[in-house]
């Protein structure tokens, strides 16, 4: 058996399943930060799998640059969150996502 | 092998003028971020004055460019699109911004929230928002949306000491990053499915394709869930009321205006331009989300009792008529529709959202119903300013609001699609009745002896901004046809290759 696009696919909907379910099922800001991080790496493979693995007449360097931006951006999210998670921790001493519900309607 | 075939020496000047706008921006955003150490804290306002000056540099670019942008093409290898729709956007962005920019030194001032970084960042949000607007790859698109939505989380937190900031900024982000995740899954089942990132060429290798690849169709649906909630479109939308909500004033003002323009272009022009040849595959589920959108908002936005959550499920609404322009492509009328609507909600929303601005006083923002009682008894230009606002919303002629409508109503009569209209028509009557509620609060007057909200003084900077909006409404309700014939001229331009109006 040698390994193609669809073990890839395969791969990169699991990974992005389990960020969406650990999105929907977290309570854990910083757990939640990192389900939306599987989510971008689950979107990861898929990019360089295509880019390695598709369609002949695909662009394979399309896919790896997009990768590559997706990587840059999600870190830099990262430490915008985390900066904000600080805050948030400081004043309240918790990162519970629940526990953070004032506003309501 | 790819290499050899591209011609990759350093982008030339047509292309760099063609950013020329993003670039005066991106410029004047560094420099604020140094001007901000030198500047003493009680002088800060001069970086306002700054940030409009690179604003209204970056106008006559857009300006200048919408008679350049002539004969619309792509730069940066097909990554960027140099059309009339762009600039179009872009036009509307910028206002925003800097009518934004205009009323926070004296909001900020009074909240105690006076940073430079705040203009900065509005800087970098409008170069994030031109991006998207004009962006003609998957790949720029995303980087556009990041730019923006990043630089917004921390707008929406920078009340770093209130709770409610601080709730709205993660809440946003992690809706944000959700939201992000599920566009990008859709953008790469859509490059696995057609083998490119820009649209030119995606929509090429469509040509030759029935559409109904499963990766692909897969594909639009989450680029399209991605789109809806970035436009905050109902079942998308649980986040935009809470965000709205906690973030500063000012802030809202400009998210809830420039974040939705800029988002609705690039749907646009993904959906209607680019997927054009299998518009039959997806044209319901948009407008299943545009009635729900209409209903859901405009519900909802009954039984509030916060001025900025009402505006919010309004917005929601309102994105619900702009998608029927959506709904009914290819019909080229639904994109001017849209267009127009766009500009509408832009000038119409901001000066809602600058009225409680401008008055909200020391400490807590102005946001219960409660606050704004009597308003007209103590300032009834203010008051008179919001109830025009209201009015342009609720769909009232000689309002923006009311051609909006029409334009996107009679669109979607054209395409046959009477359905879309009889929601909206319907819909639309029941959001008289709330922004009637607060216009009727502002005219109730005061019992003796009632203490009311301590309404700041209007400045000078304040009034002006409201008068621009309201100038705006009134211009775009009663000379319909300059921005209609902008719209028209915007739409025949659209990368890539748009459908003709007949």
């Amino acid at each position: 058996m040698t390994i193609g696009i669809t073990h890839l696919l395969v791969v990169s909907a699991a990974l992005f399943c389990v960020g969406v379910f650990g999105l929907l099922s977290r309570r854990n800001a910083i757990a939640l930060l990192m389900s939306v991080e599987l989510m971008f790496n689950g979107v990861n493979v898929a990019l360089v799998g295509f880019a390695r693995f598709g369609y002949s007449n695909l662009r394979p360097l399309s896919g790896m640059a997009f990768a590559l931006f997706v990587i840059t951006i999600a870190a830099a999210e990262v430490a915008v969150a985390v900066a904000l998670l600080l805050v948030a921790y400081r004043r309240h001493q918790t990162v519970q996502a629940d526990e953070l519900d004032e506003l309501r309607g | 092998m790819l290499l050899a075939t591209q011609n990759l020496q350093f982008p030339p000047t047509r292309d760099l003028i063609g950013l020329l706008p993003e670039l005066i921006l991106s410029g004047a955003f560094v420099i604020l971020l140094m001007l901000d150490l030198v500047t003493p804290p009680s002088r800060r306002s001069l970086l306002a004055a700054v940030s409009l000056v690179a604003l209204a540099a970056a106008m006559g670019a857009v300006v200048w460019g919408w008679f350049d942008a002539d004969h619309a093409r792509t730069i940066y290898a097909g990554s960027f699109a140099y059309d009339r729709f762009g600039r179009f956007v872009d036009g509307i962005v910028i206002a925003s911004a800097a009518l934004t920019v205009a009323i926070s030194p004296d909001y900020l001032n009074r909240r105690g929230l006076h940073f430079g970084e705040y203009y900065a960042l509005i800087l970098a949000a409008t170069v994030g928002m031109m991006l998207l607007a004009g962006a003609a790859s998957l790949i720029v698109i995303f980087l556009g949306i990041e730019l923006l939505s990043i630089s917004l989380y921390i707008l929406s937190g920078f009340a770093h000491t209130e709770t409610r900031s601080q709730e709205a900024a993660l809440k946003y982000l992690l809706l944000g990053g959700f939201a992000s995740g599920i566009l990008l899954y859709g953008m790469a089942l859509i490059y696995g499915a057609t083998g490119h990132t820009q649209l030119t060429l995606i929509k090429q290798s469509l040509a030759g394709s029935s559409g109904t690849d499963p990766l692909f169709l897969v594909g639009v649906g989450l680029l399209f869930v991605g789109f809806a909630f970035k436009v905050s479109a109902a079942p998308f939308h649980w986040w935009t009321p809470d965000v709205y909500q906690g973030a500063p004033t000012s802030v809202t003002t400009f998210m809830s205006v420039a974040t939705k323009v800029a988002a609705f272009a690039s749907l646009i022009r993904v959906f209607t331009y680019t997927f054009a040849d299998s518009t039959d595959k997806w044209t319901g589920i948009v407008a299943f989300v545009a009635i729900i959108s209409m209903v859901v908002g405009n519900v909802a936005a009954l039984t509030q009792t916060s001025l900025k959550r009402m505006l919010a499920y309004s917005g929601i609404a309102q994105a619900g008529y702009i998608l029927i322009g959506v709904a009914v492509s290819p019909d080229p009328l639904g994109t001017v529709g849209s267009l127009y609507y766009l500009a509408a909600y832009a000038a119409t929303n901001l000066g809602a959202f600058a009225v409680i601005t401008v008055l909200a006083g020391r400490g807590e923002d102005l946001d219960s119903y409660d606050g704004i009682r009597g308003l007209a008894y103590r300032r009834p230009y203010t008051a008179a300013a919001m109830a025009f606002f209201l009015f342009s919303l609720g769909g009232f002629p000689p309002t923006a609001g009311f051609f909006a409508k029409f334009l996107v109503f009679s669109a979607a009569i054209h395409a046959h699609a009477v359905y879309l209209a009889l929601w909206g028509i319907g819909t639309s009557v029941i959001s008289i009745f709330y922004y009637l509620r607060v216009g009727l609060l502002m005219y109730t007057r005061p019992k003796e002896g009632e203490e009311t909200y301590p309404w700041a003084r209007t400045s000078l900077a304040g009034g002006g901004v409201l008068a621009a909006s309201a100038a705006g409404t009134l211009v775009l309700g009663i000379l319909v046809f300059l921005i209609y014939t902008a719209a028209v001229s915007a739409q025949h331009g659209v990368l890539p290759v748009p459908q003709q109006l007949a």
